[in-house]
C-alpha cells in the first residue's frame, strides 16, 4: 500500500468529490435563474445573473438574520452544554471508580439505539405544560445532554490521562476537582473542541424537533425557516429559484464553519472511530 | 471497563487501591483527610450526576411516559387521556395496513443507503489510504456534504428528482432512456431518498473506515506480500477481517439512523397530506408516528404504540445483526 | 456518531416541571388567565396560503394610536398547518392568539371537545355582518362563535381563451357559458380540445375537478348524524367521473406542486376551477401568459371552494384584544383590502356590496368583471351543501389522496379499496 497512487486513484476520488460538490452546484444554478427558467425544459446548466435578486426575495420573505441567530445560538448553547456535562461524566467514567459505573455507562451507550425523536408526544404534551412551545427555550432542551457525548469523551479521557498523572495529582493533595481541572480538563481540550464543533452541526442540522415545537411561532431556526420559503408573495405555491437560494444561504454559515474547522473536523471522526 | 473495577471502592484512581469497603473513613484520620476521603469517595457519583439528572428526563422519561400512554384511550383535542384500552393501540397499529407499508418503506430505504454507502465507503478509503498528494485537503472534500442540513438536502434533491421538471429525468431523456416516476414507483422513491441519506453520509463513513484501515499494522500487508498474496487477495484476507468491527459499527449506527428517517421522505412528499406518496410509497414508521398523532381517532396513544412497537423492531434487527457477525466471525475463525 | 448524537427530544422540560411544581393546563378547559395589552406589546396571528393581510397589518402596526402591535406568521399550505394546529391544540399550548383555519376543517374545530379549546368570540352585534351560511358554519351547534368568516370561495370558471381558440372552440367570455352549462357539456368540450391540442390538457388537476363537484354533492361523506358513509352514489358518481378521465382530460399533477405549477408557463392546460382566490394564484404562476378570461358559469350550478374562519385559541392570554383584531380584519374595509391584495372574495356582506357596486375589473382576465362574476357565482352557492360532518376535511384529504394514485397509474378499484380502509382507520 506504499505505492503511489497512479491517476485511476485520483481520477476516481475526483469523480466523488465532484459528485459531493455537485448538488451545492445545482443549487446555486437553480437559485440563481427566475422562478420561470428553474422549471423550463431543457433545463439550466449554468448559474444565472438572479441570484442576488432571489437571495433579497429570500430576506423579504422570512426573517434570515434572526432565524440565523437562532440557530446560532441553539447550537451553540447545546455544544457548550454537552461539552460541559460530557466533559465531567466522560472524566468519572473513564478514570475515577464507583459502584454502578459498568451499569450506567451500558445504559448510556444501550440507549443511543434506541430513536427518542419518535418520544415526541409526550415532549409536546411536556412543554405544552411548561409554557414553553414555540420558545428557543424548547428547541434547545433536548440537545442539552447526549448519549454520545458522554461516550465520546469517555473514550478519549480513557488513553489520554495516564493514571500516574492522576495519581501523582493525589499525592501532592489535591482535591478530585482540582484534579480534574488541572489534569483532565487540559488533556482533554482536543476532544472537547471536536465535539463541540460536532454538537454544534449536529443541532444546526435538526429539522424535525424545531419545526415540531416552533410550527406557528415567529421564533424560527434556519431549517423550519427554509420550510417557511415554500409561500410565494401571493398565493401558496413553491418557487423553487427562491427555494435554492433560500437552501444556499442556509448552508452558507455551515459551509464557512466547515473550511475554518474541516481538518479538526476531519482529525476528530477519524479518532473517535478509532477509539469507538 | 474490568468487572473489578467497578467493584473496588468508589472515588479510587486505577493505580491506587488501599480498598476499604466500608463507607465509614477508617478511623484516627484527621478531618482533613476524612474530607479527602468523602471528596474521593462522591466526586465520581457528583460528576455524573448532572448528566444523568438531565439524561434521564430528556432520554428516559418520554419513552416510558409514551409506553404509559399507549394504555389508554386520548380522544382528539382532549387535554387528557381517558379510560385505559388494554392493548387496543397496539391491535390498531398493527393491523393497519398502512403501518406495514411503512415498515417495509423503512427497510426498502435502509437497505438502499446502507449497503451502497458501506461498500462506496470502503473503496473510497482505501483511496485514500494511499499515499496520496494533498491529503486532507480530499479528506476535507470527501466530508464536504456533511455540512448540508438533511432539510436542504431534501430540497436540493427534490429539484434534481422532481418528475417532470427534475434535472435526473432530464439527463435520462437526453440520453435517449425514458424518465424514471421518482414519486410514484415505489423503488424509484426509495432509490431518491436513499441518495439524500447517502450524499450526506458516505463521506463520514469513509473517513471512520479510514481511521480503520491506518490502524491496521503494515507488517501484516508485508507478511502477506512475502507469502505471494496480490493486493486483492490482501484486501480479502487482510483488510476486511481487520476492519470488520469497524464495519458493524458504520452499519449498526445506519441502522438506527435508517429506522428514525423522517426528513428527507417528508419533504420530498408530493402527498398533500404527507402520505409518503399517494399509494403510502414511501412513508416511513417515523412519519407513520407523526401522522398518527395528528389524525384519526386517539392520535396520542396509537402513535405512542407504533412508536413502542418500532423501538421493539430496532432492537430486533439490533440482536439479529449480532447473532449474524457472531455467525460470519466464527465461520471466518474456523 | 451520526445519529446517537441523539435527539434526546426532551424532556429536560418534565424535570422542570417536578421542580416547579406541575404548572396548570394538566387539567380541565381551564381558560389561559388574561394579560392586558399594550401599544408595543405583540398580538400574535397565524395565517397560512395568503390571506392578503401583510399591508393591514403594517398599516394597523403604523397606526401612532394602536391599542396593541400585531405580528403575523404565514405557513405555506393548508395541510401542514392543520397537522401542527391539531397537535398544538391536543398539547394546549404553542399556538398564536389569533389562528385561521380552513372553512372544511372548520367542523373538526366545531365538534364537542375541540371547541373547548377555543374562546366564545360571540358578539351579537355582528350578526349581520356576514353572509349568514358563512357565519354560522363559524358556530357550534349551540351557537358559541368559534370563527369570523374571512372570505367565500364562489367558484367561476377560468380558461385559456387562446387554446380555446386554436383548438376551435367558442373563446369569447358570453359565448363560452354554453361549455360550463353542464358537467356533460364540459367535460364534451374537453375531450374535443384535448383531440386538437394533444400537448394540452383540459384542467389543472383531477383534485380541483373532485373538489368543484364534491361541492355540490349534499352528503359525501357523512350522513347528518356524522355516521361516516363513503358507500353512497353522489360519491360514487365523483370517484367515477374524475377518474374515469384521469388520463385523457387530467394533466395527473398535484395541485400546488412544482409539476403543477410548470403547466401553467407550458400550455399545460386549459380551464379550472376558480374560487376569487385563485386569480392571483393564476397571476402569480403566470405573469406572462396572455389568454387567461374567466367565464361567469359554473357547471351544475354553482360552489363554494373555500374560505377560511379566524378563530381564537382558549390558550390565548390576550382573547379580548385577539376578537378586537379578528372583527377588525373581517370588517368591510378589511375584506375588500385583502381581496384587492390576494383576490379573497369578501364574505362580509357590505364588501361584497361595495364589490358589485364598484364593478371591478381584471386587465389580466382581459378586463372581465371580476367582482360580478363572483357575485353572480356567490349567488349560485347553494348553502349547506355539501354536508360537512366532523370527519370532512380527513376524509376529504384521503380521498384526494385516492385521486392522485389513480392519476399515478393505481387502478380505481383498488385504490378504492385502500380509500375505504383508510377511513374505516379514522375511527
Amino acid at each position: 500500500m506504499s505505492r503511489r497512487p497512479g491517476f485511476l486513484v485520483y481520477g476516481l476520488l475526483s469523480a466523488f468529490v465532484l459528485g459531493s460538490t455537485f448538488p451545492l452546484y445545482w443549487s446555486f444554478v437553480i437559485g440563481s435563474v427566475t422562478k420561470e427558467r428553474a422549471i423550463q425544459s431543457p433545463l439550466p446548466l449554468y448559474p444565472g445573473g438572479y441570484f442576488l435578486d432571489n437571495a433579497r426575495r429570500v430576506f423579504d420573505q422570512i426573517d434570515f438574520w434572526s432565524a440565523l441567530a437562532n440557530s446560532v445560538l441553539i447550537s451553540g448553547i447545546s455544544a457548550a452544554s454537552v461539552v460541559f456535562f460530557s466533559t465531567l461524566a466522560g472524566y468519572s467514567f473513564a478514570k475515577l471508580r464507583f459502584r454502578g459505573s459498568n451499569v450506567a455507562m451500558a445504559f448510556v451507550v444501550a440507549t443511543m439505539a434506541v430513536p427518542t425523536q419518535l418520544a415526541f408526544v409526550p415532549l409536546l404534551k411536556t412543554f405544552s405544560n411548561l409554557d414553553l412551545t414555540g420558545t428557543r427555550t424548547a428547541v434547545v432542551l433536548p440537545f442539552l445532554v447526549t448519549a454520545f457525548g458522554v461516550f465520546f469523551m469517555r473514550q478519549y479521557l480513557l488513553d489520554a490521562i495516564p493514571d500516574e498523572l492522576i495519581e501523582a495529582a493525589r499525592v501532592d493533595g489535591c482535591s478530585q476537582l482540582r484534579t480534574f481541572w488541572t489534569v483532565a480538563v487540559p488533556a482533554a481540550r482536543p476532544a472537547m473542541a471536536i465535539l463541540a464543533l460536532f454538537t454544534f452541526m449536529q443541532t444546526w442540522t435538526e429539522f424535525m424537533w424545531p419545526l415540531l415545537i416552533l410550527q406557528g411561532s415567529d421564533v424560527q431556526t434556519l431549517q423550519t425557516a427554509l420550510d417557511q420559503l415554500k409561500i410565494a408573495p401571493a398565493g401558496g405555491i413553491a418557487d423553487i429559484a427562491l427555494l435554492q437560494a433560500g437552501t444556499l444561504l442556509a448552508t452558507i454559515p455551515l459551509l464557512l464553519l466547515f473550511i475554518a474547522t474541516g481538518r479538526q473536523l476531519v482529525a476528530g471522526i477519524m479518532q473517535g472511530a478509532v477509539k469507538g | 471497563m474490568s468487572v473489578t473495577r467497578t467493584d473496588a471502592p468508589a472515588g479510587e484512581v486505577l493505580a491506587t487501591s488501599p480498598a476499604t469497603g466500608s463507607p465509614v473513613p477508617p478511623p484516627g484520620l484527621t478531618w482533613r483527610q476524612k474530607l479527602s476521603h468523602w471528596d474521593f469517595r462522591f466526586s465520581p457519583y457528583l460528576y455524573v450526576v448532572p448528566f444523568f439528572a438531565l439524561f434521564l428526563v430528556i432520554g428516559v422519561y418520554p419513552m416510558v411516559y409514551s409506553g404509559y400512554l399507549s394504555f389508554f384511550s386520548w380522544p382528539r383535542y382532549g387535554l387528557t387521556h381517558g379510560e385505559g384500552v388494554g392493548f387496543a393501540n397496539y391491535g390498531h397499529v398493527l393491523t393497519d395496513p398502512v403501518f406495514h407499508k411503512a415498515f417495509w418503506n423503512t427497510i426498502g430505504i435502509f437497505v438502499l443507503s446502507a449497503v451502497p454507502q458501506v461498500v462506496v465507503a470502503t473503496v473510497v478509503a482505501a483511496m485514500l489510504d494511499t499515499p496520496l498528494r494533498g491529503r486532507t485537503w480530499w479528506r476535507m472534500s470527501v466530508l464536504l456534504p456533511f455540512v448540508v442540513a438533511p432539510a436542504a438536502a431534501a430540497l436540493i434533491f427534490g429539484s434534481i428528482f422532481a418528475d417532470k421538471t427534475g434535472l435526473a429525468n432530464e439527463v435520462l431523456r437526453a440520453v435517449g432512456l425514458s424518465g424514471v416516476a421518482w414519486h410514484t414507483d415505489r423503488f424509484a422513491s426509495w432509490t431518491a431518498i436513499a441518495t439524500m441519506v447517502n450524499y450526506r453520509w458516505t463521506g463520514y463513513n469513509t473517513l471512520i473506515i479510514l481511521a480503520a484501515l491506518q490502524a491496521i499494522p503494515r507488517q501484516l500487508y508485508e507478511a502477506a506480500a512475502i507469502d505471494g498474496a496480490s493486493r486483492v487477495q490482501q484486501f480479502f484476507h487482510v483488510t476486511l477481517p481487520s476492519i470488520r468491527p469497524t464495519m458493524l459499527f458504520v452499519i449498526i449506527t445506519a441502522t438506527i439512523g435508517g429506522m428514525q428517517i423522517f426528513t428527507e421522505p417528508r419533504l420530498f412528499d408530493t402527498n398533500l397530506q404527507f402520505q409518503g406518496g399517494a399509494d403510502y410509497q414511501y412513508q416511513t414508521l417515523t412519519m407513520y408516528v407523526f401522522n398518527t398523532s395528528n389524525s384519526g381517532t386517539d392520535p396520542y396513544p396509537r402513535a405512542a404504540a407504533a412508536t413502542w412497537i418500532i423501538v421493539l423492531i430496532i432492537i430486533g434487527i439490533a440482536l439479529l445483526n449480532y447473532a449474524i457477525t457472531r455467525q460470519v466471525q466464527r465461520r471466518g475463525e474456523r | 456518531m451520526r445519529h446517537s448524537t441523539t435527539r434526546r427530544k426532551a424532556a429536560v422540560g418534565a424535570a422542570l416541571a417536578l421542580v416547579a411544581g406541575t404548572t396548570a393546563a394538566c387539567g380541565g378547559d381551564s381558560e389561559a388567565s388574561q394579560a392586558s395589552l399594550g401599544k408595543d406589546d405583540v398580538l400574535t396571528i397565524t395565517t397560512f396560503s395568503d390571506f392578503g393581510y401583510d399591508a393591514l397589518i403594517e398599516e394597523w402596526n403604523a397606526d401612532p394610536d394602536r391599542p396593541f402591535t400585531v405580528e403575523m406568521t404565514k405557513i405555506a399550505d393548508w395541510d401542514p398547518w392543520k397537522q401542527t394546529l391539531t397537535q398544538k391544540l391536543q398539547a394546549g399550548d404553542g399556538l398564536t392568539d389569533i389562528v385561521a383555519v380552513e372553512g372544511d376543517a372548520m367542523p373538526q374545530f366545531l365538534s364537542e371537545g375541540a371547541s373547548d379549546q377555543f374562546a366564545d368570540i360571540s358578539d351579537s352585534s355582528l350578526d349581520d355582518r356576514w353572509v349568514e351560511y358563512a357565519y354560522k358554519a363559524g358556530q357550534t351547534a349551540d351557537g358559541k362563535q368559534v370563527g369570523y368568516p374571512t372570505d367565500a370561495g364562489p367558484e367561476a370558471f377560468c380558461y385559456r381563451a387562446d387554446l380555446f381558440e386554436k383548438a376551435g372552440l367558442p373563446s369569447d367570455r358570453e359565448e363560452v357559458e354554453a361549455i360550463f352549462e353542464t358537467w356533460d357539456s364540459y367535460f364534451a368540450a374537453g375531450e374535443e380540445l384535448t383531440a386538437a391540442l394533444p400537448d394540452t390538457k383540459w384542467y389543472d388537476s383531477s383534485g380541483s375537478i373532485a373538489q368543484a363537484m364534491l361541492n355540490q354533492a349534499e352528503f359525501p361523506f357523512q350522513t347528518a348524524d356524522n355516521t361516516i358513509d363513503v358507500e353512497n352514489a353522489e360519491l360514487e358518481l365523483v370517484w367515477d367521473t374524475v377518474t374515469g378521465y384521469s388520463t385523457t382530460l387530467s394533466p395527473r399533477v398535484v395541485q400546488w406542486k412544482e409539476d403543477w405549477t410548470a403547466n401553467f408557463t407550458n400550455d399545460g392546460f386549459a380551464t379550472m376551477p376558480c374560487p376569487g382566490w385563485m386569480f392571483s394564484n393564476i397571476k402569480s404562476n403566470a405573469p406572462e401568459v396572455e389568454g387567461w378570461d374567466i367565464a361567469n358559469a359554473f357547471p351544475g350550478g354553482g360552489g363554494n371552494w373555500g374560505g377560511s374562519y379566524l378563530a381564537v385559541p382558549a390558550m390565548s392570554e390576550h382573547q379580548e384584544e385577539a376578537q378586537e383584531l379578528a372583527a377588525w380584519l373581517t370588517d368591510a374595509d378589511q375584506e375588500l383590502a385583502a381581496f384587492e391584495a390576494a383576490g379573497n372574495y369578501p364574505a362580509n356582506v357590505e364588501a361584497q356590496e361595495s364589490l358589485a357596486a364598484e364593478n371591478a375589473t381584471d386587465p389580466y382576465f382581459n378586463d372581465a368583471p371580476t367582482a360580478v362574476i363572483l357575485a353572480d357565482r356567490a349567488a349560485a352557492v347553494e348553502p349547506g351543501r355539501p354536508y360537512k360532518g366532523d370527519m370532512y376535511s380527513d376524509i376529504l384529504g384521503l380521498f384526494q389522496t385516492a385521486i392522485q394514485r389513480v392519476d399515478e397509474g393505481a387502478s380505481p378499484d383498488e385504490s378504492w379499496e385502500t380509500f375505504t380502509q383508510a377511513v374505516d382507520g379514522l375511527s
